[in-house]
Protein backbone atom coordinates (compact mmCIF):
# COMPACT_ATOMS: atom_id res chain seq x y z
CA UNK A 1 0.00 0.00 0.00
CA UNK A 2 1.28 3.45 -0.99
CA UNK A 3 2.12 5.98 2.27
CA UNK A 4 0.03 8.52 0.10
CA UNK A 5 -3.32 8.45 -1.25
CA UNK A 6 -4.64 11.05 -3.61
CA UNK A 7 -7.92 12.32 -4.01
CA UNK A 8 -9.02 11.27 -6.72
CA UNK A 9 -7.90 7.30 -5.93
CA UNK A 10 -10.71 7.77 -3.00
CA UNK A 11 -13.12 4.37 -3.21
CA UNK A 12 -16.66 4.56 -3.26
CA UNK A 13 -19.27 2.46 -4.71
CA UNK A 14 -21.58 3.51 -8.01
CA UNK A 15 -23.79 6.11 -6.24
CA UNK A 16 -21.97 8.70 -5.25
CA UNK A 17 -21.23 11.56 -7.55
CA UNK A 18 -17.96 13.63 -6.40
CA UNK A 19 -18.02 17.23 -7.86
CA UNK A 20 -15.92 20.61 -6.58
CA UNK A 21 -17.66 22.73 -4.09
CA UNK A 22 -18.81 25.61 -6.38
CA UNK A 23 -20.81 23.01 -8.13
CA UNK A 24 -22.00 21.32 -4.87
CA UNK A 25 -22.91 24.95 -3.34
CA UNK A 26 -24.51 25.48 -6.46
CA UNK A 27 -27.28 22.78 -5.59
CA UNK A 28 -30.60 24.75 -5.10
CA UNK A 29 -31.83 22.08 -1.97
CA UNK A 30 -27.50 23.42 -0.25
CA UNK A 31 -28.56 24.97 3.11
CA UNK A 32 -26.60 27.94 2.62
CA UNK A 33 -28.27 30.45 -0.19
CA UNK A 34 -26.76 30.41 -3.40
CA UNK A 35 -27.84 33.47 -5.36
CA UNK A 36 -27.33 33.57 -9.46
CA UNK A 37 -28.68 35.93 -12.37
CA UNK A 38 -31.80 37.04 -11.38
CA UNK A 39 -31.74 35.74 -7.63
CA UNK A 40 -31.17 37.86 -4.56
CA UNK A 41 -28.32 37.74 -2.44
CA UNK A 42 -30.05 34.71 -0.43
CA UNK A 43 -33.42 32.81 -1.90
CA UNK A 44 -36.07 35.22 -2.63
CA UNK A 45 -38.46 34.25 0.46
CA UNK A 46 -35.71 34.95 2.69
CA UNK A 47 -36.99 38.90 1.71
CA UNK A 48 -40.22 38.54 4.06
CA UNK A 49 -37.50 36.64 6.91
CA UNK A 50 -35.30 40.11 6.16
CA UNK A 51 -31.78 39.12 6.11
CA UNK A 52 -32.24 36.21 8.10
CA UNK A 53 -30.45 32.99 6.63
CA UNK A 54 -30.33 30.98 9.62
CA UNK A 55 -31.44 27.42 9.24
CA UNK A 56 -34.43 26.59 11.46
CA UNK A 57 -37.35 24.79 10.50
CA UNK A 58 -39.75 27.60 9.41
CA UNK A 59 -37.61 28.34 6.57
CA UNK A 60 -39.51 27.40 3.26
CA UNK A 61 -36.71 25.36 2.23
CA UNK A 62 -35.69 23.78 5.61
CA UNK A 63 -36.73 20.04 4.48
CA UNK A 64 -34.33 20.10 1.44
CA UNK A 65 -31.71 22.53 2.81
CA UNK A 66 -31.73 20.26 6.35
CA UNK A 67 -31.23 16.76 4.19
CA UNK A 68 -28.66 18.40 1.99
CA UNK A 69 -26.60 19.65 5.06
CA UNK A 70 -27.37 16.19 6.61
CA UNK A 71 -25.68 14.29 3.29
CA UNK A 72 -22.78 16.52 3.36
CA UNK A 73 -22.46 15.56 6.91
CA UNK A 74 -22.24 12.09 6.49
CA UNK A 75 -19.67 11.98 3.32
CA UNK A 76 -17.57 14.91 5.44
CA UNK A 77 -17.78 11.67 7.88
CA UNK A 78 -16.46 9.19 5.89
CA UNK A 79 -13.86 11.56 4.52
CA UNK A 80 -12.72 12.46 7.74
CA UNK A 81 -13.04 8.66 8.47
CA UNK A 82 -10.50 8.34 5.71
CA UNK A 83 -8.45 10.74 6.59
CA UNK A 84 -7.68 10.00 10.36
CA UNK A 85 -7.22 5.92 9.11
CA UNK A 86 -4.71 8.04 6.58
CA UNK A 87 -2.64 9.83 9.14
CA UNK A 88 -2.74 6.65 11.36
CA UNK A 89 -1.21 4.61 8.62
CA UNK A 90 1.08 7.19 6.63
CA UNK A 91 3.48 8.27 9.01
CA UNK A 92 6.15 5.53 10.94
CA UNK A 93 5.98 6.41 14.82
CA UNK A 94 8.84 8.49 15.96
CA UNK A 95 10.20 11.56 17.87
CA UNK A 96 7.30 13.93 15.60
CA UNK A 97 9.84 15.30 13.48
CA UNK A 98 10.19 14.73 9.56
CA UNK A 99 8.18 11.82 8.63
CA UNK A 100 7.08 10.50 11.68
CA UNK A 101 4.65 11.19 14.58
CA UNK A 102 4.44 10.13 18.38
CA UNK A 103 2.86 6.98 18.78
CA UNK A 104 0.56 8.21 21.12
CA UNK A 105 -0.86 10.69 18.13
CA UNK A 106 -1.33 7.52 16.00
CA UNK A 107 -3.36 6.58 18.64
CA UNK A 108 -5.14 9.32 18.86
CA UNK A 109 -6.02 8.81 14.86
CA UNK A 110 -7.15 5.75 15.00
CA UNK A 111 -9.20 6.36 18.03
CA UNK A 112 -10.66 9.28 15.79
CA UNK A 113 -11.26 6.58 13.22
CA UNK A 114 -13.39 5.18 14.98
CA UNK A 115 -15.52 7.98 15.91
CA UNK A 116 -16.26 8.69 12.23
CA UNK A 117 -17.52 5.72 11.56
CA UNK A 118 -19.60 5.75 14.14
CA UNK A 119 -20.35 9.45 13.05
CA UNK A 120 -21.05 7.68 9.57
CA UNK A 121 -23.71 5.20 10.69
CA UNK A 122 -25.31 7.69 13.21
CA UNK A 123 -25.80 10.74 9.72
CA UNK A 124 -26.81 7.43 7.51
CA UNK A 125 -29.38 6.40 9.89
CA UNK A 126 -30.20 9.85 10.32
CA UNK A 127 -30.65 10.83 6.59
CA UNK A 128 -32.87 7.59 6.13
CA UNK A 129 -35.20 8.55 8.57
CA UNK A 130 -35.36 12.01 6.60
CA UNK A 131 -35.83 10.65 3.74
CA UNK A 132 -32.45 10.45 1.46
CA UNK A 133 -31.30 8.28 -0.44
CA UNK A 134 -27.60 7.60 -0.26
CA UNK A 135 -26.03 9.79 -3.14
CA UNK A 136 -29.23 11.70 -3.60
CA UNK A 137 -26.51 14.83 -3.23
CA UNK A 138 -23.13 15.39 -4.56
CA UNK A 139 -20.09 14.96 -2.39
CA UNK A 140 -17.27 17.63 -2.76
CA UNK A 141 -13.77 15.61 -1.55
CA UNK A 142 -12.00 19.35 0.25
CA UNK A 143 -12.06 17.46 3.42
CA UNK A 144 -9.97 14.44 2.64
CA UNK A 145 -7.76 16.50 0.25
CA UNK A 146 -7.25 18.76 3.50
CA UNK A 147 -6.13 15.49 5.01
CA UNK A 148 -3.41 14.74 2.24
CA UNK A 149 -0.32 17.11 3.02
CA UNK A 150 2.76 14.94 3.24
CA UNK A 151 3.25 17.37 6.92
CA UNK A 152 1.35 15.57 9.46
CA UNK A 153 1.14 18.68 11.26
CA UNK A 154 -0.97 20.43 8.05
CA UNK A 155 -3.63 17.49 8.37
CA UNK A 156 -3.93 18.40 12.14
CA UNK A 157 -4.36 22.09 11.60
CA UNK A 158 -6.31 21.89 8.71
CA UNK A 159 -8.37 18.55 9.63
CA UNK A 160 -8.47 18.42 13.29
CA UNK A 161 -8.81 22.16 13.73
CA UNK A 162 -10.28 23.68 10.75
CA UNK A 163 -12.78 20.99 9.59
CA UNK A 164 -13.85 19.56 12.56
CA UNK A 165 -14.05 23.03 14.05
CA UNK A 166 -16.44 23.57 11.96
CA UNK A 167 -17.97 20.62 12.33
CA UNK A 168 -18.74 21.88 15.72
CA UNK A 169 -20.53 24.48 14.32
CA UNK A 170 -22.52 22.61 12.20
CA UNK A 171 -23.69 20.40 14.67
CA UNK A 172 -24.29 22.58 17.03
CA UNK A 173 -26.74 24.41 14.51
CA UNK A 174 -28.56 21.33 13.40
CA UNK A 175 -28.91 20.22 17.24
CA UNK A 176 -30.84 23.54 17.60
CA UNK A 177 -32.37 22.62 14.52
CA UNK A 178 -33.84 19.48 16.15
CA UNK A 179 -34.83 20.98 19.13
CA UNK A 180 -36.92 23.92 17.40
CA UNK A 181 -38.15 21.17 14.66
CA UNK A 182 -38.75 19.21 18.05
CA UNK A 183 -37.17 16.41 16.84
CA UNK A 184 -35.74 14.83 19.72
CA UNK A 185 -34.31 12.34 18.09
CA UNK A 186 -32.17 14.29 15.77
CA UNK A 187 -31.52 16.78 18.50
CA UNK A 188 -30.13 13.45 21.10
CA UNK A 189 -27.84 12.31 17.92
CA UNK A 190 -26.11 15.92 17.11
CA UNK A 191 -25.48 16.17 20.41
CA UNK A 192 -23.22 12.99 21.02
CA UNK A 193 -21.71 13.67 17.57
CA UNK A 194 -20.86 17.27 18.97
CA UNK A 195 -19.46 15.80 22.18
CA UNK A 196 -16.80 13.92 19.76
CA UNK A 197 -15.86 16.75 17.79
CA UNK A 198 -14.83 18.88 20.10
CA UNK A 199 -12.58 16.10 21.32
CA UNK A 200 -11.34 16.07 18.21
CA UNK A 201 -10.65 19.69 17.93
CA UNK A 202 -8.85 19.32 21.11
CA UNK A 203 -6.96 16.67 20.19
CA UNK A 204 -5.71 18.60 17.42
CA UNK A 205 -5.12 21.52 19.16
CA UNK A 206 -3.27 19.72 22.18
CA UNK A 207 -1.01 18.03 19.25
CA UNK A 208 0.02 21.19 16.96
CA UNK A 209 1.14 22.61 20.02
CA UNK A 210 3.23 19.49 20.87
CA UNK A 211 4.77 18.68 17.92
CA UNK A 212 5.59 22.24 17.09
CA UNK A 213 6.82 23.07 20.62
CA UNK A 214 10.37 23.34 18.93
CA UNK A 215 9.53 24.49 16.00
CA UNK A 216 8.03 27.71 15.69
CA UNK A 217 8.47 27.98 11.58
CA UNK A 218 6.49 24.74 11.30
CA UNK A 219 3.66 26.09 13.72
CA UNK A 220 3.45 29.44 11.98
CA UNK A 221 3.05 27.25 8.49
CA UNK A 222 0.38 25.15 10.01
CA UNK A 223 -1.85 27.89 11.46
CA UNK A 224 -1.29 29.99 8.65
CA UNK A 225 -2.73 26.63 6.51
CA UNK A 226 -5.38 26.50 8.96
CA UNK A 227 -6.43 29.66 8.26
CA UNK A 228 -6.94 29.18 4.73
CA UNK A 229 -8.85 26.17 5.17
CA UNK A 230 -11.01 28.01 7.70
CA UNK A 231 -11.22 30.55 5.47
CA UNK A 232 -12.55 28.14 1.99
CA UNK A 233 -15.06 26.47 4.17
CA UNK A 234 -16.39 29.78 5.26
CA UNK A 235 -18.72 29.08 2.34
CA UNK A 236 -18.39 32.54 1.71
CA UNK A 237 -19.72 34.33 5.06
CA UNK A 238 -21.98 30.88 5.41
CA UNK A 239 -20.58 30.82 8.80
CA UNK A 240 -20.57 34.17 10.56
CA UNK A 241 -22.11 35.70 14.11
CA UNK A 242 -24.26 37.37 11.50
CA UNK A 243 -27.66 36.26 11.37
CA UNK A 244 -27.44 37.04 7.17
CA UNK A 245 -25.05 33.71 7.83
CA UNK A 246 -26.51 30.26 8.24
CA UNK A 247 -24.44 28.72 10.54
CA UNK A 248 -23.25 30.80 13.87
CA UNK A 249 -19.45 30.45 15.08
CA UNK A 250 -19.80 27.52 18.04
CA UNK A 251 -18.08 30.29 20.41
CA UNK A 252 -18.15 27.89 23.85
CA UNK A 253 -17.44 24.58 22.38
CA UNK A 254 -14.56 26.17 20.65
CA UNK A 255 -13.19 27.43 23.79
CA UNK A 256 -13.34 24.01 25.25
CA UNK A 257 -11.60 22.13 22.41
CA UNK A 258 -8.73 24.11 23.26
CA UNK A 259 -9.45 27.40 20.58
CA UNK A 260 -8.01 30.72 22.46
CA UNK A 261 -10.01 33.86 22.82
CA UNK A 262 -7.91 35.55 19.91
CA UNK A 263 -7.78 32.48 17.52
CA UNK A 264 -11.66 32.64 17.78
CA UNK A 265 -11.75 36.01 17.03
CA UNK A 266 -9.49 36.16 14.42
CA UNK A 267 -11.78 33.10 13.07
CA UNK A 268 -15.24 35.14 13.44
CA UNK A 269 -13.72 38.33 11.66
CA UNK A 270 -12.44 36.32 8.74
CA UNK A 271 -16.16 34.96 8.46
CA UNK A 272 -17.15 38.52 8.44
CA UNK A 273 -15.06 39.36 6.01
CA UNK A 274 -15.85 36.43 3.23
CA UNK A 275 -19.71 37.21 3.77
CA UNK A 276 -18.77 40.89 2.63
CA UNK A 277 -16.70 39.70 -0.17
CA UNK A 278 -19.98 37.41 -1.28
CA UNK A 279 -22.06 40.17 -0.59
CA UNK A 280 -20.45 42.88 -2.95
CA UNK A 281 -19.97 39.71 -5.44
CA UNK A 282 -23.54 39.32 -5.55
CA UNK A 283 -24.00 43.21 -5.53
CA UNK A 284 -21.86 43.03 -8.54
CA UNK A 285 -23.52 40.34 -10.25
CA UNK A 286 -27.18 42.00 -9.95
CA UNK A 287 -26.27 45.12 -11.17
CA UNK A 288 -24.38 43.28 -14.12
CA UNK A 289 -27.65 41.61 -14.59
CA UNK A 290 -29.65 44.43 -14.29
CA UNK A 291 -28.08 46.36 -16.85
CA UNK A 292 -28.15 43.59 -19.46
CA UNK A 293 -32.09 43.34 -18.91
CA UNK A 294 -32.31 46.99 -19.60
CA UNK A 295 -34.07 47.69 -23.36
CA UNK A 296 -31.68 49.34 -25.18
CA UNK B 1 -28.14 -12.64 76.69
CA UNK B 2 -26.28 -9.85 75.20
CA UNK B 3 -22.93 -11.11 77.42
CA UNK B 4 -23.89 -14.68 75.29
CA UNK B 5 -23.35 -12.71 71.82
CA UNK B 6 -20.76 -11.04 72.47
CA UNK B 7 -18.54 -13.86 73.78
CA UNK B 8 -19.56 -16.06 70.70
CA UNK B 9 -18.56 -12.93 68.26
CA UNK B 10 -15.10 -13.24 70.21
CA UNK B 11 -14.51 -16.66 69.77
CA UNK B 12 -15.90 -16.81 66.12
CA UNK B 13 -12.50 -17.08 63.96
CA UNK B 14 -11.71 -15.16 60.82
CA UNK B 15 -8.79 -17.11 59.90
CA UNK B 16 -9.47 -18.13 56.14
CA UNK B 17 -6.58 -19.65 53.89
CA UNK B 18 -5.13 -17.03 51.30
CA UNK B 19 -6.29 -19.33 48.56
CA UNK B 20 -10.64 -19.64 48.86
CA UNK B 21 -11.21 -23.41 47.39
CA UNK B 22 -13.12 -21.82 43.74
CA UNK B 23 -9.83 -20.23 43.61
CA UNK B 24 -7.48 -22.28 41.44
CA UNK B 25 -5.20 -20.03 40.50
CA UNK B 26 -1.41 -22.01 40.13
CA UNK B 27 1.98 -19.70 40.31
CA UNK B 28 3.89 -22.07 37.77
CA UNK B 29 4.04 -20.55 34.39
CA UNK B 30 5.72 -21.40 31.60
CA UNK B 31 7.78 -17.88 30.83
CA UNK B 32 9.65 -15.48 32.52
CA UNK B 33 9.83 -12.17 32.52
CA UNK B 34 12.27 -11.44 29.27
CA UNK B 35 10.36 -14.01 27.23
CA UNK B 36 7.54 -12.27 28.44
CA UNK B 37 8.03 -9.02 27.46
CA UNK B 38 9.76 -10.36 23.61
CA UNK B 39 6.30 -11.94 23.17
CA UNK B 40 4.82 -8.83 24.41
CA UNK B 41 6.96 -6.81 21.96
CA UNK B 42 5.86 -9.17 18.94
CA UNK B 43 2.22 -8.72 20.05
CA UNK B 44 2.87 -4.67 19.99
CA UNK B 45 4.31 -4.74 16.74
CA UNK B 46 2.01 -7.11 14.95
CA UNK B 47 -0.94 -4.71 16.34
CA UNK B 48 0.46 -1.61 15.13
CA UNK B 49 1.15 -2.85 11.56
CA UNK B 50 -2.50 -4.58 11.69
CA UNK B 51 -3.85 -0.76 13.07
CA UNK B 52 -1.70 0.86 10.50
CA UNK B 53 -2.69 -1.53 7.60
CA UNK B 54 -6.65 -1.06 8.66
CA UNK B 55 -6.67 2.71 8.93
CA UNK B 56 -4.78 2.93 5.59
CA UNK B 57 -7.42 0.51 3.82
CA UNK B 58 -10.15 2.67 4.76
CA UNK B 59 -10.28 4.83 1.94
CA UNK B 60 -9.55 2.41 -0.74
CA UNK B 61 -12.45 0.27 0.10
CA UNK B 62 -15.41 1.30 -1.84
CA UNK B 63 -18.07 -0.83 0.25
CA UNK B 64 -19.87 1.61 2.66
CA UNK B 65 -20.13 -1.14 5.18
CA UNK B 66 -16.87 -2.53 4.95
CA UNK B 67 -15.34 0.84 5.14
CA UNK B 68 -16.96 2.15 9.03
CA UNK B 69 -15.82 -1.82 9.67
CA UNK B 70 -12.32 -0.94 9.11
CA UNK B 71 -12.25 1.96 10.97
CA UNK B 72 -13.92 0.83 14.10
CA UNK B 73 -11.19 -1.78 13.87
CA UNK B 74 -8.28 -0.22 13.28
CA UNK B 75 -9.10 1.07 17.01
CA UNK B 76 -9.37 -1.96 18.93
CA UNK B 77 -5.89 -2.88 17.66
CA UNK B 78 -4.47 0.34 18.42
CA UNK B 79 -5.75 0.12 21.78
CA UNK B 80 -4.41 -3.51 21.80
CA UNK B 81 -1.04 -1.98 21.09
CA UNK B 82 -1.41 0.55 23.82
CA UNK B 83 -2.34 -1.85 26.29
CA UNK B 84 1.25 -3.92 24.76
CA UNK B 85 3.10 -0.68 24.92
CA UNK B 86 2.39 0.41 28.69
CA UNK B 87 2.74 -3.47 29.93
CA UNK B 88 6.39 -3.37 28.28
CA UNK B 89 7.79 -0.56 31.37
CA UNK B 90 6.59 -3.07 33.65
CA UNK B 91 8.47 -6.19 32.22
CA UNK B 92 11.64 -3.88 32.79
CA UNK B 93 11.75 -2.47 28.83
CA UNK B 94 12.36 1.09 29.69
CA UNK B 95 12.64 1.26 26.14
CA UNK B 96 9.41 -0.13 24.72
CA UNK B 97 10.43 0.59 20.96
CA UNK B 98 13.26 -1.49 21.54
CA UNK B 99 11.15 -4.85 21.70
CA UNK B 100 8.57 -3.32 19.24
CA UNK B 101 9.78 -5.64 16.95
CA UNK B 102 8.44 -8.32 14.41
CA UNK B 103 9.05 -12.02 15.46
CA UNK B 104 11.76 -12.89 12.53
CA UNK B 105 12.10 -11.57 9.19
CA UNK B 106 9.19 -14.08 7.49
CA UNK B 107 7.07 -12.11 10.09
CA UNK B 108 7.79 -8.99 8.49
CA UNK B 109 7.69 -10.36 4.93
CA UNK B 110 4.14 -11.42 6.08
CA UNK B 111 2.75 -7.99 7.03
CA UNK B 112 4.22 -6.69 3.68
CA UNK B 113 2.40 -8.99 1.92
CA UNK B 114 -0.66 -8.43 3.52
CA UNK B 115 -0.60 -4.99 3.01
CA UNK B 116 0.16 -5.33 -0.35
CA UNK B 117 -3.33 -5.15 -1.64
CA UNK B 118 -4.46 -1.30 -2.30
CA UNK B 119 -6.89 -1.26 -5.57
CA UNK B 120 -10.73 -0.52 -4.82
CA UNK B 121 -11.80 -3.80 -6.49
CA UNK B 122 -9.14 -6.19 -3.98
CA UNK B 123 -11.41 -5.96 -0.97
CA UNK B 124 -11.94 -9.91 -0.47
CA UNK B 125 -7.84 -9.88 -0.65
CA UNK B 126 -7.46 -6.86 2.04
CA UNK B 127 -10.03 -8.80 4.25
CA UNK B 128 -8.91 -12.51 3.87
CA UNK B 129 -5.43 -11.32 4.86
CA UNK B 130 -6.65 -10.01 7.99
CA UNK B 131 -9.69 -12.17 9.18
CA UNK B 132 -9.05 -15.35 7.65
CA UNK B 133 -4.99 -15.35 8.20
CA UNK B 134 -3.89 -12.86 10.44
CA UNK B 135 -6.48 -12.33 13.19
CA UNK B 136 -6.88 -16.71 13.71
CA UNK B 137 -2.91 -16.23 14.35
CA UNK B 138 -3.37 -13.31 17.13
CA UNK B 139 -6.21 -15.61 18.64
CA UNK B 140 -3.54 -18.68 18.65
CA UNK B 141 -0.93 -17.20 20.10
CA UNK B 142 -2.97 -14.87 22.26
CA UNK B 143 -5.16 -18.24 24.18
CA UNK B 144 -1.62 -20.34 24.05
CA UNK B 145 0.15 -17.10 26.35
CA UNK B 146 -3.15 -17.14 28.35
CA UNK B 147 -2.95 -20.43 29.45
CA UNK B 148 0.38 -21.09 29.81
CA UNK B 149 1.62 -18.08 31.58
CA UNK B 150 1.68 -17.99 36.00
CA UNK B 151 -2.15 -17.20 36.88
CA UNK B 152 -0.98 -15.10 39.65
CA UNK B 153 2.67 -12.99 38.64
CA UNK B 154 1.69 -12.61 35.25
CA UNK B 155 -2.16 -10.94 36.30
CA UNK B 156 -1.67 -7.95 34.12
CA UNK B 157 -0.47 -9.54 31.14
CA UNK B 158 -3.48 -11.77 31.62
CA UNK B 159 -6.13 -9.21 31.83
CA UNK B 160 -5.03 -7.41 28.63
CA UNK B 161 -5.03 -10.54 26.95
CA UNK B 162 -8.71 -11.47 27.77
CA UNK B 163 -9.66 -8.18 26.52
CA UNK B 164 -7.64 -8.42 23.40
CA UNK B 165 -9.07 -11.94 22.85
CA UNK B 166 -12.52 -10.35 23.39
CA UNK B 167 -11.98 -8.09 20.51
CA UNK B 168 -10.05 -10.26 18.46
CA UNK B 169 -13.38 -13.06 18.50
CA UNK B 170 -15.62 -10.09 17.94
CA UNK B 171 -13.51 -8.61 14.64
CA UNK B 172 -12.87 -12.16 13.82
CA UNK B 173 -16.64 -12.77 13.29
CA UNK B 174 -17.32 -9.19 11.85
CA UNK B 175 -14.51 -10.05 9.66
CA UNK B 176 -16.10 -13.80 8.90
CA UNK B 177 -19.14 -12.25 7.86
CA UNK B 178 -18.11 -9.25 5.60
CA UNK B 179 -15.75 -12.16 3.49
CA UNK B 180 -19.06 -14.77 2.97
CA UNK B 181 -21.11 -11.63 1.88
CA UNK B 182 -19.02 -10.77 -0.42
CA UNK B 183 -17.44 -14.31 -1.76
CA UNK B 184 -20.46 -14.79 -4.28
CA UNK B 185 -18.92 -16.58 -7.17
CA UNK B 186 -16.34 -19.66 -7.99
CA UNK B 187 -13.90 -16.56 -9.09
CA UNK B 188 -14.17 -15.30 -5.52
CA UNK B 189 -13.83 -18.18 -3.84
CA UNK B 190 -10.77 -18.64 -6.01
CA UNK B 191 -9.20 -15.54 -5.30
CA UNK B 192 -9.90 -15.81 -1.89
CA UNK B 193 -7.88 -19.27 -1.56
CA UNK B 194 -5.03 -18.31 -3.43
CA UNK B 195 -4.30 -15.23 -1.06
CA UNK B 196 -4.90 -16.94 1.85
CA UNK B 197 -2.50 -19.76 0.88
CA UNK B 198 0.26 -17.52 0.00
CA UNK B 199 -0.19 -15.91 3.01
CA UNK B 200 -0.38 -19.07 5.08
CA UNK B 201 2.55 -19.79 3.28
CA UNK B 202 4.52 -17.03 4.95
CA UNK B 203 2.67 -17.55 8.35
CA UNK B 204 4.18 -20.69 8.10
CA UNK B 205 7.53 -20.18 8.20
CA UNK B 206 7.68 -17.16 10.43
CA UNK B 207 5.83 -19.83 13.08
CA UNK B 208 3.32 -17.08 14.30
CA UNK B 209 2.95 -13.95 15.64
CA UNK B 210 6.39 -14.45 18.13
CA UNK B 211 8.23 -16.66 16.04
CA UNK B 212 8.04 -20.21 16.56
CA UNK B 213 7.11 -21.35 19.64
CA UNK B 214 3.71 -19.14 19.16
CA UNK B 215 1.64 -21.39 20.01
CA UNK B 216 3.96 -24.37 21.99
Amino acid sequence: MRQFLPVEDLARDERFVQTNMAARLADKRSAIPVADKGDAPARKSSKSRGSNNRLTPDRHDASDAARGLMHGIMVGEIQALEGAGRTAHDFEAGDGSGDTIPFELKLDMARQAWDEARHVEISAKLSDWMGTELGEFQENTVLFEAACSNDPVLRLAGVNRALEGLAIDVFTQMKEFGQLADDPFLEFCEDWMLADEVTHVKMGSDWLRKVTENDPDRRTKALEFQQVVDKLFSFGGARSDSDESSFQLARRFRELAGFTDDEVATIAEMDLMALEERKAAVRAMQETASLDSTPA
Amino acid sequence: MADDTTSSTATESTARPPFAPWDRRDLPGSFDVAETARRVGNYKWTEMKLFEALGGWVATVPELDVKMRLGTHCYHHAWHAELWHKRLPELREMKPERLTVPANEAMERFIAAMTEPEAPELTIEKLVGVYRVLIPRFIAAYTYHLNNTSQITDAPTIRSLRHALDDEYADWCDGELMLQSLITTPEHVERATRHQAALEAIMVEAGGITGPGSIG
